[in-house]
């Protein structure tokens, strides 16, 4: 009996739950929680590290305008289940990150909002971002996001090592290979003189950075990834090649092939290999390396894109957006969204100092970003960086697949010419049924 | 029936309020995931009416068939071993002493930690370069065994990890077991200077008879929804080697928005689940149902 | 217990003592080397995680969990939605195992089959649907949402039935002789019984509320509703397992801390409870 009125009690208490919102905004965004470090600080320049630079920028936008009452909420990456979930239940938040890769998902449902209406407000000309940004927000001829970063694959270089395999140039710069030939002998003329694999690849778990490679190689065959929104082409001839390229390169052992992420990132700060192709949002992390006495990357680390190994310099990008769900507003929170735009996009360079590339056409120009160590040498993404075709829904979900079938393919699991098909298949029949 | 007035037990009073929120909370939903899996719709509602569909679908899906496969392989992995352990540390453990109470609480203490910490423990020990396993073989000159990226293997890094995880609930209801054994039986024995082998097999054991089913039924429904550590651990892979149901559905129903095809495969993974517990439970022999104590 | 002093009287052979050991030393290695990641500075950690095992070690891991201001929140939510389950199967299930296991009643049989037929049911076969539900009757973010998805556990109905058939009838039928009604023996002469069961079920019930991690996930989705699982996996950082590694084990540690502790505190009782249930 008192254990029922106990019960009771606890039901009655817990009803007097956080119930509606008030008003406000509500920005809700991943990157990771650090308030025991940055607190309510405002103070962006000093900041570190993606978590960092985010809490401080929202907090000094706070600052600046608190009549826009900002309550905060951090997500576990990538979020998407739980955003799924809010909208479902119609509680949605005012803003949120996004990868661009999702957008067409979500817009195509009609859960968020066009921003055009409120960049203007803002005073923002769509006009100010990259081309990559840009396209990375746009579906069906609309803006659905303010534009955040691009980020792609880049090549991290170990120079220490690449000097030891007489692959650094004369101006100091690695030599990277230009074609499939060079990839393998420069390759194995590393291997020979260092004793370490060429390249350090995360080809467990890591379905990205697999689907990476095939997307980013077959762009620069010209070969389109996509016949059309529906119909997913892998299993060609360009395909095949990337594919076979990199098989080669992991059986010769050119390439490692046991390593998950934290694996090959740890490999990779320990000097063990040469490079470690993954993407910007790593540029933060080894950079602290360089700086580092004692670590075996200390003024031995150089970035570049992905090397150009056949004809078109193109390459496979993805960027963060803030984007807006849809939901009833009062013009008090409309123009808080407005503010908030105007405020993010000023300070587009901050966040630059993450690795990422920025979305703002003129920071990219700027002294500030090409000021930054090694920015000078991966600017060129944010021009030549293609996402997929806009109509493609469901990115991500599809990256799972092709990245899971080529890294069966690369690591030599499965033939090449059934991994592919087996890609094929898979994603059409996927988006055959897609709504 | 004994007793005046008693005409009708109230039992419905007693089970009531249990059966309400059950059927509401539970079974409610089940009937409409069952009825979301003769649609092929998305998380959002879109969708139509499709009646079998789905079903016709996944027999047809290579990925479902792997999924399958791999659920039963590694129960089949876990359960046996499992039981095995556990029934032999009960065994050894089953005394009164300050030392076998400590010796149980470790062996407890694992079932305490969420998913997520015993998969990154074990991608820890098992990742094969800088893993614990593979630093040991490095150490004596073998090569690291890759655990987490080799398709023969990976399951078996499942099941490893699963029974480290779920060693402490098996145990514990076989030391409760033993203790009801009745002490007079191994005097019994005892007496007839039976050796310490055939006491354990002609009287343990067979006393043990109900506890071990008890303890095979609730493995292999648990183990035939393994789902956490197929999902953190190998990420179902590698190329969906330890790829379960469960993840499966995960994937499907919240990676690619298809929920009326992620329910067709929970519908079938019930009636999989269902028929080996019910088949188990029968084994039994109506396990005390309908007997009214000793 | 009798068969406990036959078992206490004869020594553990040499190889089941090596073994035993030998089992409790895996159990406890990847748990010490967690605390000794937990107490090293995540930059001590990158690229190279057998650091822990020297010096120096430090307890900024924790502080920085203290320091994020909703931790303590995040705890509170669990140990409230914990306990709320908790209390509310011990007394869900007890009154149903009384019922099946002490009553007799038209349907009796097929609804316990009905019930155990939910052990077969996978949470994330019904997770979708039940979301929506609990939309539609507006009980998201909210505690009786985290609590009621816990309360159907066919498991608990399972266990307390079994345990209350093995106590003796004669009890019942004594009471029952004296007119005592049937709500009167249970709640005077059964439930002071089951006393052991109750704690077992106590502690699996606390455990699986506590580590419960995808329907937090989607039904407390705002910050200040979060439990501590979804809490912690929200304040981790891209790429924890190499740059954070220290503060993710520290995490682990704090979250796994409070369950220990009810295990430690129920322990005696699980033994004498399991004594009970599998029975004969």
């Amino acid at each position: 009996m008192r254990r029922a009125l106990v019960l009771g009690a606890a039901l009655a208490l817990g009803s007097c739950s956080p119930g509606e919102r008030g008003q406000g905004l509500y920005i809700q965004r991943f990157f990771g929680e650090c308030t025991s470090d940055y607190g309510t600080a405002t103070d962006v320049a000093k900041a570190e590290g993606e978590c960092g630079i985010i809490t401080t920028l929202i907090n000094a936008f706070e600052r600046a305008h608190p009549e826009a009452r900002v309550s905060q909420n951090v997500v576990a990456w990538p979020g998407y289940s739980q955003l799924t979930a809010q909208m479902a239940a119609r509680q949605p938040p005012d803003l949120v990150t996004m990868h661009s890769g999702v957008i067409p998902d979500y817009a195509g449902k009609g859960l968020l909002e066009p921003v055009e209406p409120y960049l203007a407000a803002a005073g923002l000309s769509p006009g100010i971002f990259t081309p990559a940004a840009r396209q990375g927000v746009t579906w069906k001829g609309r803006m659905y996001g303010l534009p955040w970063d691009t980020h792609g694959g880049l090549w991290h270089i170990n120079l220490g090592l690449f000097r030891k395999a007489g692959l650094v140039g004369a101006d100091g710069n690695p030599i990277l290979p230009r074609s499939p030939e060079e990839l393998l002998s420069q390759g194995r003329q590393f291997r020979e003189r260092t004793g370490k694999p060429y390249l350090i690849q995360s080809l467990v778990g890591d379905p990205a950075g697999a689907a990476r490679i095939l997307y980013t190689y077959m762009m620069t065959q010209g070969a389109p990834v996509f016949s059309d929104p529906k119909h997913i082409r892998l299993d060609t001839p360009e395909g095949r090649r990337v594919a076979e390229l990199f098989r080669d390169v992991t059986r010769e052992g050119i390439g490692t092939s046991n390593m998950d992420t934290p694996a090959a990132i740890a490999a990779f700060m320990n000097g063990e290999g040469g490079v470690y192709p993954t993407g910007t949002w790593m540029i933060g992390q080894f950079e602290t390396e360089e700086k580092t006495r004692g670590r075996p990357l200390f003024q031995s680390y150089s970035v570049q894109p992905f090397p150009q190994l056949y004809g078109r310099n193109l390459m496979f990008v993805s960027g963060h957006a803030w984007v807006v769900p849809k939901r009833a507003r009062t013009p008090a929170e409309r123009q808080a969204i407005a503010d908030y735009f105007r405020f993010m996009a000023a300070r587009n360079g901050d966040w630059a100092r993450t690795g990422h590339l920025p979305s703002v056409q003129a920071v990219i120009d700027g002294r500030q970003f090409l000021s930054l160590p090694h920015r000078r040498d991966i600017a060129v993404v944010a021009r030549i960086g293609r996402a997929l075709p806009d109509g493609v829904l469901r990115q991500n979900a599809i990256e799972g697949l092709v990245g899971e079938e080529m890294a069966a393919a690369i690591t030599g699991q499965k033939p090449i010419a059934k991994a592919l098909s087996d890609a094929d298949r898979r994603v059409n029949e996927f988006l055959d049924e897609v709504q | 029936m004994s007793g005046t007035g008693i005409r009708r037990d109230p039992g419905l009073a007693f089970v009531g309020p249990f059966l309400l929120i059950y059927c509401l909370v539970l079974i409610l939903p089940m009937l409409h995931g069952l009825w979301l899996s003769l649609h092929v719709i998305d998380i959002w509602g879109d969708g139509r009416f499709a009646g079998l569909a789905n079903y016709a679908r996944l027999v047809a899906d290579p990925v479902f068939g792997q999924s399958l496969v791999n659920t039963f392989v590694v129960t089949l992995m876990v359960v046996p071993i499992l039981t095995v352990i556990a029934l032999a540390l009960a065994l050894a453990l089953n005394r009164a002493s300050r030392g076998a109470a400590v010796l149980r609480g470790i062996f407890f203490s694992s079932a305490v930690l969420s998913v997520t910490i015993v998969t990154l423990i074990w991608r820890f020990i098992l990742a094969p370069d800088a893993g614990l396993l593979g630093e040991v073989a490095k150490a004596i000159g073998a090569e690291p065994v890759p655990f987490l990226s080799s398709p023969g293997l990976a399951l078996w890094a499942l099941a490893i990890t699963t029974i480290w995880w779920s060693i402490g609930l098996p145990m514990l209801l076989f030391v409760a077991g033993l203790q009801q054994v009745p002490a007079d039986l191994y005097e019994a024995a005892a007496l007839d200077r039976a050796s310490r082998w055939r006491t354990f097999v002609s009287i343990t054991l067979p006393s043990l008879k109900r506890t071990t089913i008890l303890v095979v039924m609730l493995q292999t429904a648990a183990q035939l929804q393994l789902f956490g550590q197929a999902q953190l651990l190998t990420a179902g892979g590698p190329s969906g080697a330890s790829r379960t149901v469960v993840l499966f559905m995960n994937e499907v129903a919240f990676g690619r928005w298809e929920l009326g095809y992620a329910q067709a495969a929970a519908e079938v993974l019930f009636v999989i689940i269902l028929g080996v517990t019910l088949a188990q439970y029968w084994l039994t022999g109506r396990a005390g149902e309908g007997e009214g104590g000793r | 217990m009798a068969a406990d002093a036959v078992a206490a009287r004869t020594r553990l052979p040499l190889p089941a003592l090596i073994g035993v050991l030998v089992g409790a030393a895996i159990m406890l290695t990847p748990l010490v080397w967690t605390i000794l990641l937990s107490i090293k500075a995540n930059a001590a950690l990158v690229g190279n995680s057998s650091a822990a095992l020297s010096p120096p070690w430090t307890l900024q891991n924790y502080a920085a969990i203290f320091g994020n201001g909703q931790t303590m929140r995040w705890l509170v939510n669990s140990l409230i939605v914990s306990t709320g389950t908790t209390i509310g199967v011990l007394i869900l299930t007890s009154l149903a195992g009384y019922g099946f296991a002490r009553l007799d009643f038209p349907g009796r049989r097929p609804l316990f089959l009905f019930v155990l037929m939910g052990l077969a049911i996978p949470g994330q076969a019904v997770i979708l649907s039940q979301h929506q539900l609990f939309a539609w009757a507006n009980l998201h973010n909210s505690y009786p949402g985290l609590i009621l998805p816990g309360l159907t556990t066919s498991f608990g109905v399972f266990f307390m039935t079994q345990y209350m058939r093995a106590i003796p009838r004669e009890l019942d039928e004594a009471a029952l002789l004296d007119g005592a009604s049937h709500w009167r023996i249970f709640t005077r002469i059964i439930l002071p019984l089951t006393r052991p069961a109750q704690s077992t079920l106590a502690v699996f019930t606390f455990l699986g509320s506590w580590n419960d991690y995808w329907w937090p996930l989607i039904s407390a989705t705002r910050s200040e509703m979060y439990t501590l699982t979804v809490g912690l996996a929200a304040a981790q950082m891209n790429y924890a397992q190499t740059s954070g590694l220290g503060y993710l084990m520290a995490q682990a540690v704090f979250a796994s801390l409070p369950i220990f502790i009810v295990y430690l505190i129920f322990q005696k009782q699980i033994i004498a409870a399991m004594a009970g249930t599998a029975l004969k």
